[in-house]
């Protein structure tokens, strides 16, 4: 299906979030865009600092967005009144890293997943209850055992699960999740994983999911974005980014992703320093301070994002890999 | 669990040797067995990486090894012999003699393990003072010779800084520089690169094979990353509930698990060698409850080959007969079955997602 043909759910064009740390400025989001199709899920990764939370929470307009657009289902969701943009952000639902901290502790289960419907009067009494009922059971809590337990009583994976069950109460075409398994151990992680897997099918959602583990992300995700420092560095398709990187920072990224293999030999190339402050950010691309095959037209020009064909985009000016054709 | 104390009658291996060590905690809801019974032996320059899900005994059990523990409400039984040193039961004082310039340990959080008011240059030094009766000069110059050794650039500068000024990365590499300052023989690294980005755990974890090779040390590491255990380290011990479920050569554990959980945890990591929407395994259910273990295998109720021995009777390590590899398990996974790689589509060995029980 060429990429026209589909619906596109979110588009985000020069996305710019900037904080302000006394008389200095920070910006976290330099100015990304993407789009993402609808029954699609976009994975995007990066490390601390990237600005990927940012993005995560500025779609949904928990910090405000400095400059750009975030288009869902067409709408320009900044350009709204307060008013119009709570109704549009309906079809948008969040869920969060810590699921424990997600959760009043103090308030049932059913009352929590309900919340959504009680917040916009979409269901009430027995209605409302069926849906709570049915959620309960999609996530794998049962609602006639623990509907009535308080939040508190419960795991992490437990807890998770009920807040994807009350993400879904309103029935939203977008969710992002923000590092939603990196709380949970390694067998609960599954168990989380391949829920959300069952429920995008089921619900026909569509995803954006931010995370730094990267075997989670390529296991999750349709297509992934790479973020360095508030800008977008690459996009593709999950098999094509992981097997060809075409940037130097996320062969790097994958070089130092370790594999729970011991035969698998493994990159000992690790990228040397840390990532500069975000207060000042190198000139021209931003990764050019670690990169091994940096120019000086890396420090003058900045590389703009551009097609190389198969689906993938890149910001560099020496690719690793040249155009698919 | 007598099979395992003559596992092995090397000498070599004779430099750490723990035997039925037990940590319980008396709390209100009564005993907790946090590590119920471990044994092992780590030799000479032997990386051992102990794997485990929260709350499988893997941070008590290098705490106990430390010999740190709380003063109240908790008994230690077994023993640890440390190069001749029993440290199970010693006094504060013994313990002292022995801590930094012996053994020493890395912490998960590199930020709560430092005093954020003191310059690290100084608490680098301190022990150096203490321990070694150098002077301030003299400790001083070593401090920045570590600083050094642990790649922290312009380390001169670096000495005056205090922990807030600094990355999370170089926080931790502070705290190798603090464990290492008096030549430790012994290091127990618990969680070290957790929370750490993957370049900088890459770096870090170099870093510590790096100064293995160079002072002749013994490495434990704790994790819960299958994957820095599988490149990292010569041993693995796996542990659930508290116990070691199976241990062996790194290799032969990956590759030729007997015990369905180490089967399990492998097959439920994601992979980046997998193809994108590859099924995950789940294991069902979750870890125990360590205050109402029951009689059986700890593993039974969410393990699919359990039969009714397994939740009567608790399975000893036995021998695979491959060289120091034993497993706990009464109905154990055969040599051949055991591919590591996940398969795609949905399998259903250990069961789907259910947290019903």
């Amino acid at each position: 299906m060429s990429e026209a043909s589909k619906n596109v759910v979110l588009s985000v064009k020069d996305l710019e979030v900037t904080f302000r740390k006394g008389r200095q400025r920070v910006s976290a989001v330099a100015g990304i865009s993407f789009d993402l199709y609808e029954g699609e899920t976009l994975g995007l990764v990066g490390e601390s600092g990237c600005g990927k939370s940012t993005t995560g929470r500025a779609l949904m307009q928990i910090v405000p967005s400095t400059g750009g657009e975030i288009y869902v289902d067409g709408a320009e969701l900044t350009s709204l009144s307060k008013k119009e943009a709570r109704s549009l952000r309906r079809k948008m639902q969040m869920i969060f890293q810590d699921p424990i901290s997600s959760l009043n502790p103090r308030r049932r289960v059913k009352d929590i997943v309900a919340e959504p419907l009680d917040c916009w009067k979409t269901a009430k009494g027995e209605e409302r209850d069926a849906i709570v009922y049915d959620l309960l059971n999609k996530v794998g809590i049962d609602p006639a055992v623990y509907g009535n337990r308080y939040a508190r009583q419960f795991s992490g994976g437990q807890c998770q699960r009920i807040s994807i069950a009350r993400s879904l109460a309103m029935r939203p075409r977008l969710l992002i999740c923000d590092e939603v398994v990196s709380a949970l151990d390694v067998s609960i992680q599954a168990q989380i994983l391949n829920l959300l897997e069952d429920l995008k099918k089921e619900y026909g959602l569509t995803m954006l999911f931010i995370a730094h583990d990267l075997a989670v992300v390529k296991n999750i995700s349709d297509r992934v974005a790479v973020m360095y420092l508030g800008k977008l560095c690459e996009i593709g398709p999950s098999d094509t980014l992981y097997a060809k990187p075409a940037h130097p920072y996320t062969s790097f990224l994958l070089g130092a992703a370790l594999e729970a293999d011991p035969e698998i030999e493994q990159n000992r190339a690790t990228l040397s320093g840390e990532p500069p402050s975000p207060l000042h950010p190198p000139s021209g691309c931003r990764f050019r301070t670690r990169c091994p095959f940096a120019t000086e037209k890396c420090a003058s020009e900045e590389p703009m994002l551009r097609d190389i064909g198969a689906g993938q985009q890149v910001a560099c000016h020496y690719p690793l890999v040249g155009s698919h054709q | 669990m007598s099979t395992e104390t003559n596992q092995n009658n090397n000498p070599d291996e004779d430099f750490l040797v723990v035997e039925n060590l037990t940590t319980t905690f008396n709390t209100a809801r009564g005993p907790l067995p946090a590590v119920g019974g471990v044994s092992f032996r780590l030799g000479h320059n032997e990386t051992l990486g102990v794997v485990g899900e929260s709350g499988s005994g893997k941070t008590v059990l290098s705490r106990t090894i430390m010999g740190l523990q709380p003063r109240t409400n908790v008994e230690v039984g077994g023993s640890v012999r440390f190069d001749g040193h029993e440290i199970v039961g010693a006094t504060e004082a013994e313990l002292r003699e022995i801590w930094g310039t012996k053994v020493a340990m890395i912490f998960q959080d590199p930020m709560t393990s430092l005093n954020p008011v003191t310059k690290i240059g100084k608490q680098i030094g301190e022990s150096l003072h203490v321990r070694l009766g150098m002077s301030k000069d003299e400790a001083k110059a070593r401090a920045i010779e570590l600083l050094t050794l642990v790649g922290i650039p312009s380390p001169e500068e670096r000495y005056e800084a205090y922990p807030t000024q600094l990355s999370g990365g170089m926080r931790q590499r502070v705290m190798i520089a603090i464990a290492l300052a008096c030549n430790p023989s012994l290091l127990l690294a618990d969680e070290p690169t957790t929370g750490l980005d993957v370049t900088i755990q890459a770096q870090i974890l170099n870093l510590l094979d790096e100064l293995q090779m160079k002072l002749q040390m013994s490495v434990i590491l704790v994790t819960h990353d299958l994957g820095v255990v599988a490149t990292r380290t010569d041993r693995i011990i796996v542990m659930y509930a508290g116990r070691v479920v199976e241990m062996g050569r790194t290799k032969d554990v990956f590759k030729d698990h007997r015990m369905p959980y180490t089967r399990a945890l492998l097959e439920s990591t994601p992979r980046v060698s997998n193809p994108s929407h590859t099924r995950l395994k789940t294991i069902p259910g979750r870890p125990p409850n360590l205050l109402k273990l029951a009689e059986g295998c700890a593993f039974a109720p969410r393990c699919s080959r359990a039969t009714e021995k397994c939740s009567q009777e608790r399975p000893n390590l036995e021998p695979t007969g491959t060289d120091g590899h034993y497993f706990a398990c009464w109905n154990p996974l055969d040599n051949q079955s055991a591919p590591v790689s996940s398969s795609t589509g949905s399998t259903k060995e250990f069961g789907e997602d259910n947290v019903r029980s």
